[in-house]
């Protein structure tokens, strides 16, 4: 009797105290976002704000290019979401419906240029855009990303129309469809938590990358947030800590609320890796 | 006219051969069954005259024009799939439509349609709901709704009822006998199981091993197998196949001397090895007199009948069919007698043809009439 009321007690004891430990740095990164500049480096540090200031969003938002920064990632994480999820949705139907030589190689090589550790990348990457004369625009950037996000993508949209029966598109080619009107009826709806997820994953993966828009791109004007804002408020001699974490909150608002809406298709895509990519 | 014919058609895949020139010939109207086991090239049949499989050579046509090339949206047939293949995301009604949506149908002559079919299959209550909600028998009725709405020249089913439980199946079998003589319509049906085969169809191409055995009705596909293959593949159990020696007038097996009427053979029987076929209805068993000596080995008793195995002493097993409540016991030695209007004489090779002579041989394989 007495262990079955404990057990519960632990599990709820463990699972908060790990839901704190996690969420923390989150909790932090508001509090703080909110306190006035003179309360920040007070020891003992405060819990919650004495006085509650929006006076470090506001400096963000009109002394700063932080909307432009803000403006560049949106375009570069849609973008590239589109262009991978165009690509990925075809190329998997092609890997999965067509039979030819090589198909499998194929799939494989894919895969391996995912294991390529993305630094090896960057520098050929780099020259390439130079001599294509579109080094140092979103265009590049866009262009980046796509190479390493569509690997993945590849496989996980892949997995996914491995689990739709080859009749529907039978089916529908009988009833009358073209092979492209078969795919818009019967294979997309059925595709679509597939899309839907891989579309996350790249738009999170594009929407948090630092590495290849730090080397590919050095104007403020064509710069994404992860980039922009660091070097903006990071420098030699300073570190503007309100100001980084009033923008670190406003980074993180569309994930969260893009993860509140999709979260169950999200967690559908990790099965679907999980099982067979 | 929607007669199908296949001439000279082969298909392979890379180094496989599907088919090795087929040549068929199915009437305007007719509900034809292509049976075999599985690999047999049934399936491959049936997804060429579909479009979904295209032919390595040869030509496929339906009303006399050659379909070879013709996409499955424009060659005006409807297929039913083991799998029924409804589609997940649409209602029953809407799947019912597709087809009609398809060819452009507008909505209120596609909803009277649909009406049409749905009242034919009793799935009036069912429209709204999704193919998840149905049991396996109403998502059947669907995949035929959906095959029948727009009045193809031509139905495909493939192995439409191996997904249902045997009750279902046999009341489905009805079913459908009773849409095919409603309708008119050219069937294919492809199956592997010989029941639904000898009951729904007009003419059954038996085919094994990427070739047609035999295109026959059910009645000569049982009566007169033209060879050992179609003989051990029809009937349940099928026909027991003895080997032996013709010497003359008899039939040698274990030094017992079988009369055989030589006239009634073709002039290819000559003396030598041979293999009798004889159905289990035709082997009698007897405590004594003439006759091959054997051992019975079980005895199955169905309630109407009752199915023998007998041992040879060469240790081959022979059935036999004989009515319900004949007392046998196992070990039990017995004398068979053959009845000689049920043998049959097969050449000795693996896949001998037939060599009686009530049809002939050589005709059974390209028979259109």
């Amino acid at each position: 009797m007495k262990s079955k009321m404990l057990r519960p007690l632990i599990l709820n004891l463990v699972t908060w105290s790990l839901v704190l430990l996690i969420s923390f740095p989150l909790l932090w990164m508001i509090v703080t976002s909110l306190k006035p500049q003179t309360e920040l480096f007070r020891i003992p540090p405060t819990w919650v704000p004495e006085t509650v200031t929006f006076e470090h969003y506001w400096r963000l938002l009109t002394e700063t290019p932080f909307l432009t920064f803000f403006r560049n990632s949106v375009v570069l994480a849609t973008s590239t979401t589109i262009f991978v999820v165009g690509l990925g949705t075809l190329g998997a139907y092609s890997l999965v419906r067509f039979r030819f030589r090589g198909r499998e190689t194929l799939a494989m090589l894919v895969l391996f240029t995912y294991l390529l550790p993305s630094v090896v990348l960057i520098i050929p990457l780099y020259l390439m855009m130079v001599n294509l004369g579109i080094s140092n625009t979103l265009f590049s950037l866009i262009l980046a990303h796509t190479t390493f996000a569509l690997p993945y993508a590849l496989w996980l949209l892949r997995s996914f129309m491995e689990g739709i029966p080859d009749d529907l598109e039978n089916a529908a080619l009988v009833d009358g469809a073209s092979r492209l009107g078969a795919f818009k009826d019967v294979i997309f709806p059925q595709l679509l938590p597939g899309i839907i997820s891989t579309a996350l994953f790249t738009f999170i993966l594009s929407w948090n990358e630092y590495l290849y828009a730090l080397v590919l791109v050095n104007s403020e004007s064509v710069a994404p947030l992860t980039t922009g804002v660091m070097t903006m408020l990071i420098s030699a001699f300073n570190i503007e800590w309100s100001l980084l974490m009033a923008a670190s909150v406003m980074m993180s608002v569309p994930l969260i609320v893009v993860f509140a809406f999709l979260q169950s298709y999200l967690t559908s895509g990790f099965g679907a890796g999980g099982v067979k990519g | 006219m929607a007669n199908v014919s296949f001439t000279n058609v082969r298909k392979s895949f890379g180094d496989f051969t599907a088919l090795e020139s087929l040549d068929l010939e199915i009437h305007d109207g007719e509900f034809v069954a292509l049976l075999g086991p599985s690999g047999c090239g049934k399936s491959t049949t049936l997804r060429m005259l579909a479009g979904l499989e295209f032919p390595t050579s040869g030509d496929i046509s339906i009303g006399g024009r050659v379909v070879n090339d013709l996409a499955p949206g424009k060659r005006d047939i409807a297929m039913v799939f083991q799998s029924y293949a409804l589609y997940p995301h649409m209602t029953v009604g809407e799947n019912i439509a597709y087809p009609l949506k398809k060819r452009g149908l507008k909505k209120p002559e596609r909803d009277e349609a649909v009406r049409r079919a749905a009242e034919l299959l009793q799935l009036e209550p069912l429209l709204n709901r999704k193919p998840k909600q149905l049991s396996g028998g109403q998502q059947q009725r669907v995949a035929l709704g959906r095959a029948l709405v727009r009045e193809p020249r031509v139905f495909l089913l493939d192995e439409p009822l191996s997904n249902l439980d045997a009750k279902l199946r046999s009341y489905m079998r009805a079913e459908l006998i009773e849409l095919h003589r409603r309708l008119g319509k050219t069937m294919v049906y492809v199956t592997h199981d010989q029941l639904e085969a000898m009951t729904m169809a007009d003419r059954i191409v038996v085919m094994h091993g990427g070739r047609v055995q035999q295109f026959d009705t059910p009645d000569a596909v049982y009566n007169r197998p033209a060879n050992r293959f179609v003989a051990g593949f029809i009937g349940t159990p099928p026909m027991n196949q003895i080997e032996g020696t013709v010497q003359g007038a008899t039939f040698v097996v274990n030094s017992h001397r079988q009369p055989i009427k030589r006239e009634a053979f073709a002039a290819s029987l000559v003396d030598g090895p041979a293999v009798m076929g004889v159905r289990p209805e035709f082997v009698g068993i007897h405590d004594s007199g003439d006759g091959l000596p054997a051992t019975v080995r079980l005895a199955e008793n169905t309630g109407h009948e009752t199915i023998v195995t007998l041992e040879l002493p060469d240790g081959a097993r022979i059935m036999s069919r004989v009515e319900a409540g004949r007392k046998l016991s196992v070990g039990q030695p017995v004398i068979l007698r053959f009845d000689p209007a049920g043998i049959h004489l097969f050449e000795a090779t693996e896949n001998g043809a037939r060599l009686n002579l009530d049809i002939p041989v050589a005709a059974t394989l390209s028979q259109s009439a």
